[in-house]
């Protein structure tokens, strides 16, 4: 009968540990489907350095890393230039301009098959956020309107904007 | 509509009414009230921290090395500035030229000194003993002891006050600097609400822009078609602009305000000093290293722009902390650049024959004492600068309507000597922004354009 007791005492002291676990977030079922969250270009407050700039766009266009030394040598041209816009035009221009590596940029053709995927993607790639409607409409409108509007053209107005300046 | 919103609104409305016909074309609210003496300012600054003694007072070895070690050979006088100034070059012991030893002096470019043809201020009053505090007082036209090192001017610049209350375009106002070093590439404009980015100069530091790192980031960029590729790329980026703008109030860019046309032709300019590179055709005074370079590409750009004012930062003298013999080098071969400079404008660049006043005068002296270093080829002692005689140097003008005049302020340094400063007033002055520069108040008080002092 002791041993019985023992036993059952056990027995329940095993059922409770296992019933004991603490529910997580992912136990969880919302029944929504998981969405990535985008920061709001209004809470881009800081402006990146001129290094910084160089990196990330490097990064945006390459989907590569820029070596630490070219990093510097490459804010050094913009420092050196008077017209920081006029700096930063030229050397995406160099960097558009680069046949080892070449820029990873879509083919006009994949652009104008889906403008609205492609709108999406390039505001996700440069400026880290979806756009709105407004923004859909406008860019879809400029490139169904001007048949000579090329991605590469659309990639550096958003290389060269000032939203790109900060994060 | 509320009724202090209504009243908010017919307010500025009424201003603006009122304002708007007086708005000039140029986008200039008042024209300015002085007129131009020449359209073109060369201002050099001269050279990174020189001593009268070895420069306008043409002492040579004599007050810098016989005076700490007295024995005959060193007790040489004479002038190593042939181009700028008039004088007997030293008869002996001769080691600031070129070839061995330095001892072939670069023939004079000029036929008559700048000196002879325009005005020597002698004394001079520099109003800051360093080099990032006497350079932008040059610019500003002031000093100021709040001013830390590698931050922008606090006051606005001559650039700022020559755009925005003389109208002058971005590629009317240039500086070309030497080097990275020093908080140089800050000279181009102030951090100052008013003023600033927008009303900045052009800059180039062309060992930088042109040099290594130019090849590898500059060089290959594309020259894309100014309607069918820029002007697009232009427009969708003022609607992201706008788009961003809408969202936050802390938009603050340090933007030189080029308009498109300028932007394009500062783009085709430096393809082609990359070309001209590559060709080894860029202009470039015959003698002489870093400072020759910035010279060359200071011409290249007053070739192209014909700016309304043109600053260049040459500081190869600055050895002087441990070099006193490439002291005297540098003294020279930047001597040789600014021949070189005056001749170049005046036989190749049409726009700025006749039409240009040079200005050169130094960020700041150096001391009466030496320092404890002594050069590797001469043992020369070297100069630091933080005493008195820092506070002594020269300003040099020669050009449109300068005649010549005998030497003025020859007497010591004293509270009426000429500032160095003067060099930002007298450009305005020349430039027909005079009033103006002098009604802002950031200028020193004492602020007198040396055209007045003549």
């Amino acid at each position: 009968m002791k041993n019985i007791t023992t036993y059952s005492l056990l027995f329940l002291f095993a059922l409770g540990l296992s019933n004991c676990k603490k529910e997580t977030l992912e136990d969880k079922v919302f029944q929504v489907n998981k969405v990535k969250l985008y920061p709001s270009a209004s809470s881009k407050i800081k402006e990146k350095s001129e290094s910084q700039w160089v990196a990330v766009l490097y990064t945006n266009l390459f989907q590569q890393a820029l070596s630490a030394g070219d990093i510097y040598r490459a804010g050094q041209c913009i420092t050196s230039i008077g017209d920081k816009e006029l700096a930063r035009e030229v050397i995406i221009s160099n960097f558009m301009n680069s046949t080892s590596p070449l820029p990873q940029i879509p083919t006009d053709a994949s652009m104008r098959a889906n403008i609205d995927e492609f709108v999406k993607e390039t505001y996700e790639r440069f400026l880290i956020r979806r756009p709105t409607e407004g923004e859909k409409e406008y860019f879809r409108n400029e490139i169904t309107n001007d048949p000579l509007r090329s991605a590469e053209i659309v990639f550096f107005s958003f290389a060269l904007s000032n939203e790109y300046l900060f994060y | 509509m509320k009724r202090r919103e209504f009243i908010k609104k017919a307010t500025l409305t009424s201003a603006g009414a009122l304002i708007a016909p007086y708005i000039l074309p140029s986008g200039r609210l008042f024209a300015p009230t002085g007129t131009q003496i020449a359209p073109h300012v060369v201002l050099v600054m001269y050279a990174g921290g020189i001593r009268n003694q070895e420069t306008v007072d043409q002492l040579y070895l004599s007050q810098s090395q016989h005076t700490w070690n007295p024995i005959p050979a060193l007790n040489v006088t004479g002038n190593i500035m042939p181009n700028m100034l008039a004088g007997a070059a030293p008869a002996s012991k001769i080691v600031y030229g070129t070839g061995t030893s330095g001892n072939t002096p670069i023939a004079p470019i000029l036929s008559t000194p700048m000196q002879s043809q325009g005005v020597l201020f002698k004394e001079v009053n520099a109003v800051a003993a360093g080099h990032y505090g006497g350079s932008i007082a040059l610019l500003q036209g002031n000093t100021n002891l709040a001013q830390p090192l590698l931050e922008r001017p606090k006051t606005p610049t001559v650039f700022e006050f020559l755009r925005k209350h003389g109208g002058y375009k971005a590629t009317d106002a240039w500086f070309i600097g030497n080097s990275l070093q020093n908080s140089v590439p800050l000279y181009n404009h102030s951090s100052h609400e008013d003023y600033g980015a927008q009303y900045g100069a052009n800059m180039f530091i062309p060992n930088v822009t042109f040099g290594n790192q130019g090849d590898q980031f500059l060089k290959d960029a594309k020259i894309y078609h100014p309607q069918n590729e820029l002007s697009p790329m232009y427009k969708m980026k003022y609607f992201l602009d706008n788009s961003y703008a809408s969202l936050t109030s802390n938009n603050v860019l340090d933007v030189v305000e080029n308009t498109e046309a300028e932007k394009q032709q500062i783009k085709t300019f430096m393809k082609t000093m990359f070309q001209k590179k590559a060709a080894g055709t860029t202009i470039r005074p015959p003698q002489g290293g870093n400072d020759a370079a910035t010279v060359g590409y200071a011409l290249e750009v007053m070739k192209e722009f014909t700016p309304a004012v043109t600053v260049i930062k040459i500081d190869g003298p600055d050895v002087c902390h441990s070099d006193f013999t490439g002291y005297l080098r540098a003294i020279h071969a930047a001597d040789h650049a600014m021949g070189y400079m005056w001749n170049y404008i005046q036989t190749q660049i049409p726009a700025m024959a006749g039409e240009t006043i040079f200005i050169a005068t130094p960020d700041c002296g150096r001391n009466l004492n030496p320092n404890p270093i002594l050069d590797t080829e001469n043992n020369f002692r070297a100069f630091d600068h933080s005493d008195a005689n820092t506070r002594r140097v020269f300003t040099l003008m020669a050009g449109k309507t300068i005649g010549n005049e005998v030497d003025k302020a020859t007497g010591p340094i004293s509270s009426s000597s000429p500032l160095n400063t003067d060099a930002a007033i007298t450009t305005g002055h020349i430039l027909g922004i005079e009033q103006e520069m002098l009604n802002s108040g950031f200028l020193h008080p004492q602020s007198q354009s040396l055209i007045r002092k003549i």
